[in-house]
């Protein structure tokens, strides 16, 4: 499931193509890849100022060429759509977050090692799961963010974001599937993107 | 006469010239050339607050160059874009070349604006506190509850309602991808990094225009040898390419229009002489024109200058008809030349300046200063001819037979008689032929037609527009109210009908100072509105608390709040730390009142937006159209007025030669012009207020050609031989001005811009008929000896 990685990378980072290494491309051949991927989420945001964290769950869809619907379902109901060219909240039309339409190229290509260029990567892989850690190359996003743990088997079952300021976002993913086709609601969701 | 001598009057031309020409060299240098469109107004409808906001409006459009490198992904583009960044430096065209976003500029706004987060509420947050403030914390949630929220997260901690997340975001409506700092744009199959660039200043001169081509030249070439690709737009290029393709047109139609001209005068004499003498005629006119006009009007504008210059045209007449006189009579001597064709001369002299009287009267300034312009021209042209010519033609006298006045002759002897003969079939065909064009003819009086930008050059900029829609449109509202207050209330009423038109898909995008910066009075309102709905009502401690925020943090922020009642930004602190688009919105307060600007983006609703013009304090400005109906309004009273001219002539004939002579003088201009409308309802051109200046002008030389026919037939107790001769010599000078004419301003019809064409056009068809008619006026039909039309 390395396309729909890369998709939620999309959502903090800016990626670029890179070149190729030996782990990178072992775990890359260890995911399922499919155009359709869809499961459960659960986050964790864990805010230094607030005493307790923020954690809300809902359900993902990542479908190739259209971008993916993020539904959260409790504790509140909101959806959020994205793709290449858009970003739409509860709130309207958003910013898309950078080099997005690049990045979503290169998930159609299932690449992992794309990341190289923002990132300086170490990983492990073992026997039944594999961990990687980006560190931020751009001056910029050293700023923001400390590290990012990638932690999965043969799909990406979790996320872990460590902000410089304390701040950490975790992201589990449970209950993946490959479905052969959008269901009609998700036909519909995506169509609010491409007006 | 006696003192009528050569070197006298010579003399007295040039004491008339020297005085002229010291006046000018006093006047010229100040900058004496008006540009702008509204100083074409009649003086009740010039408003100078307007005047000025198209100003500032302009100042900012005609500085700006946008160029977006492009490339198959966004890392290349910026790449290409910083090496184009320092290609741009390196010119110093530029006051600012801004590629990354300023960030510092944009921290330091962010840090003098937080304090006042109370205060600063954006209108979006203002209507959902005004109707349910719980929404309010509900989006909060969503944004914190988000994978995308870790910006706004990391604000919670000095500002949990995240209100200053909302009114900073809401300043920039455009959502743009950002990238390593800078606007990354995306196509279907390609990315662009955006560089802004202002030039260093408005008043575009053109030399720097040529470096500004040559650069864009340039950085294509070595962005394309890269591979990559440039796109570059903004309304110096336009002006740039437009005055480059202007030179272009008027050197390659002046270059043509001379050479004939040249070789048409030079086969005729065989001398240099009246080429030159004729030059000097128009040259005269033109200088004591242009220096009169700035002495009686300060200022005279660029559409009097070249409507103006067309109009002394006419005086190459006055000088032709001199000089070929020399081939009607043996021992021509200029003073003699001169008494025969003085009478002649000064009728086509008075009809003309009769022509442009009614041009005086009219209240539009432009039509007044092309009236005076024109009338100062012939007459100095006039004085010339009159007072020089005798001097510099002193032993002018060709003894050859050019073969141009044998054709004229034949022509002018036998053509009458076949049009005569014909006249069963030809005046009804004639009639048809009027009619049947008037018909079809429509004016057109779109001032978008002046211009006619390179396809190219559109096409770049169509596409920029709909990459980056953000470049501001020509039209624009101006608001404005006795004081802050009340031309707060008044902008903020046409901002919440501006909202609805944005939700009606009528505009995209609108920008006006109001929806950023509330007065005094909104920002205690905007204050008061969160104390009701989430502070005292305990919304937002409930929120606070739920959210897991500690006491301390929550007692912090009823402090912070509770310290910032009296906190309030005055309108120069706000705009100290807006951009420059922004400050340009804002056009200042006098004692009497204030006044801004709200600039459009993506109008697709016209009618919709100037209808809001209605607004208390609300003026609609849209220059393309106000320009059309300009010109529209001059096109009506330039036809009122050359009826009324030719009315005019008509009358002073008849009282001088009798109402019938008068009516067949006046008759060539008449048929020319209609012929000329009519050709142009026929081909479909163009008609405007244009037009009507090449009509006068065919009026003017439509009336010499009559004219001189005229007189040449009733010169008295000539002898019918001399007569002949004074015919032929008339014809070939009715000839030579005709083609010289043609020649100068009937070239132009070949421009490929439309109003040139236009006016080449009309001068073309108008000429060529009077051409074509005049030899009718006092023919005699030999054997009847009676005077036909």
């Amino acid at each position: 499931m390395p396309t729909f990685l890369k998709a939620l990378l999309l959502f903090v980072l800016s990626l670029d193509q890179g070149y190729a290494d030996e782990v990178l491309a072992k775990i890359t051949a260890r995911l399922v890849k499919t155009p359709l991927a869809e499961g459960r989420f659960q986050q964790e945001k864990r805010l230094k100022i607030l005493r307790k964290p923020l954690i809300s769950t809902g359900t993902f869809t990542y479908h190739q060429s259209k971008g993916v619907i993020w539904k959260t379902l409790t504790p509140m109901p909101s959806l959020l759509l994205v793709n290449e060219a858009h970003l739409v909240t509860g709130q309207g039309e958003q910013a898309v977050p950078p080099a997005f339409g690049n990045v979503f190229k290169a998930l159609l290509g299932g690449e992992l090692n794309r990341l190289t260029e923002s990132f300086d990567i170490t990983g492990k892989e073992q026997k039944s799961s594999w961990q990687l850690q980006l560190t931020p190359k751009d001056e910029l996003l050293k700023k923001v963010i400390s590290t990012i743990l990638l932690t999965g088997d043969t799909e990406l079952r979790q996320l872990e974001l460590q902000e410089v300021n304390g701040n950490l976002t975790r992201i589990g993913f449970t209950q993946i599937t490959h479905p052969d086709h959008l269901s009609s609601e998700q036909q519909s969701d995506f169509e609010r993107l491409s007006p | 006469m006696n003192v009528y001598h050569p070197k006298v009057t010579a003399g007295l031309w040039l004491a008339i010239i020297l005085a002229i020409a010291a006046l000018g060299s006093q006047l010229l240098t100040k900058d004496w050339l008006e540009t702008g469109f509204l100083a074409l107004l009649p003086a009740s409808e010039q408003q100078p607050e307007i005047a000025k906001a198209i100003q500032q409006h302009n100042e900012l459009l005609n500085r700006k160059v946008i160029w977006l490198t492009g490339a198959a992904n966004s890392k290349t583009a910026i790449a290409k874009a910083r090496q184009l960044k320092q290609q741009l430096e390196k010119s110093r065209l530029f006051s600012s070349i801004l590629l990354e976003l300023p960030q510092q500029k944009m921290a330091k706004q962010y840090q003098q604006l937080f304090p006042y987060r109370y205060q600063l509420l954006d209108a979006q947050t203002k209507r959902t506190l005004a109707s349910h403030p719980k929404d309010l914390l509900t989006q909060n949630l969503e944004t914190l509850y988000s994978p995308m929220g870790q910006i706004m997260a990391a604000d919670l901690e000095h500002d949990p309602l995240l209100l200053f997340s909302r009114y900073f975001n809401a300043q920039n409506p455009i959502k743009l991808a950002v990238e390593q700092g800078v606007v990354v744009l995306r196509d279907t199959n390609k990315f662009w990094a955006l560089l802004l660039t202002d030039l260093e200043d408005s008043h575009l001169q053109l030399d720097k225009l040529e470096t500004l081509l040559t650069l864009v030249d340039m950085a294509n070439t070595q962005v394309q040898e890269t591979g990559g690709e440039l796109m570059v737009t903004g309304m110096p290029l336009f002006t740039a390419r437009g005055s480059d393709s202007a030179k272009q047109e008027i050197s390659t139609v002046g270059v043509g229009s001379s050479v004939g001209i040249i070789i048409l005068l030079l086969l005729t004499f065989r001398s240099l002489r009246p080429l030159l003498l004729s030059s000097l005629a128009i040259a005269s006119g033109l200088f004591a024109a242009l220096v009169v006009s700035v002495v009686v009007f300060g200022k005279i504008h660029i559409i009097t200058l070249v409507f103006g210059a067309s109009l002394i045209g006419v005086a190459d007449d006055y000088a032709i008809h001199f000089v070929c006189d020399s081939f009607g009579a043996k021992n021509w001597k200029p003073r003699e030349g001169l008494r025969y064709i003085f009478p002649g001369l000064l009728i086509g002299l008075l009809t003309n300046l009769l022509s442009y009287v009614g041009l005086v009267f009219s209240p539009f300034p432009g039509l007044q200063e092309v009236a005076l312009f024109s009338a100062i021209g012939l007459l100095v042209a006039w004085l010339t001819v009159v007072l020089l010519f005798p001097l510099l033609l002193t032993g002018f006298k060709p003894d050859h037979k050019p073969v141009i006045l044998k054709v004229a002759n034949y022509w002018q002897q036998h053509w009458p008689i076949w049009l005569l003969k014909n006249r069963r079939w030809l005046i009804p065909l004639l009639v048809i032929f009027i009619v049947g064009g008037l018909w079809q003819l429509s004016p057109r009086d779109d001032v978008r037609l002046l211009q006619s930008a390179p396809s190219d050059l559109m096409k770049t900029a169509d596409k920029i527009k709909q990459l980056l829609p953000m470049s501001q449109e020509n039209q624009f509202f101006l608001v404005s109210g006795r004081d802050l207050n009340d031309w707060h209330q008044n902008e903020q009423r046409l901002l919440e009908q501006l909202k609805l038109l944005t939700q009606q898909h009528k505009l995209t995008l609108y920008q006006g100072l109001s929806d950023y910066w509330p007065d005094q009075r909104s920002q205690q309102m905007n204050y008061q509105l969160l104390d009701k709905t989430l502070y005292q009502s305990g919304l937002l401690k409930r929120y606070m608390t739920e959210l897991g925020f500690s006491n301390t943090a929550i007692n912090s922020e009823l402090k912070q709040f509770a310290d910032a009642k009296t906190k309030s930004i005055a309108l120069p602190d706000w705009l100290a730390t807006a951009d420059e688009t922004k400050q340009h919105l804002w056009l200042g307060c006098d004692p009497n009142r204030c006044l801004s600007m709200v600039s459009l983006t993506g109008i697709t609703g016209l009618s919709a937006l100037s209808s809001l013009q209605n607004l208390q304090g609300v003026a609609w400005v849209d220059q393309v159209e106000q320009l059309s109906s300009l010109f529209a309004r001059y096109r009506v009273k330039v036809s009122t007025l050359l009826t009324g001219a030719y009315l005019l002539v008509f009358v002073g004939f008849g009282l001088r030669f009798g109402w019938r002579n008068a009516l067949a003088i006046i008759s060539i201009p008449i048929i020319a012009t209609l012929v000329s409308l009519a050709m142009m309802g026929w081909f479909n051109q163009l008609f405007s207020l244009f037009n009507l200046f090449a009509l006068l002008l065919v009026l003017g030389i439509g009336i010499d050609d009559a004219v001189f026919f005229f007189m040449a037939d009733n010169s008295g107790k000539s002898a019918a031989a001399n007569d002949e001769n004074k015919r032929a010599s008339i014809s070939l000078a009715v000839t030579l001005s005709a083609l010289t004419t043609l020649l100068a301003f009937g070239l132009l019809a070949v421009s490929p811009t439309e109003i040139v064409h236009a006016f080449g056009f009309t001068v073309a068809a108008g000429i060529f008929t009077a051409l074509v008619c005049s030899p009718l006026v006092g023919h005699r039909d030999k054997q009847h000896d009676n005077r036909h039309l």
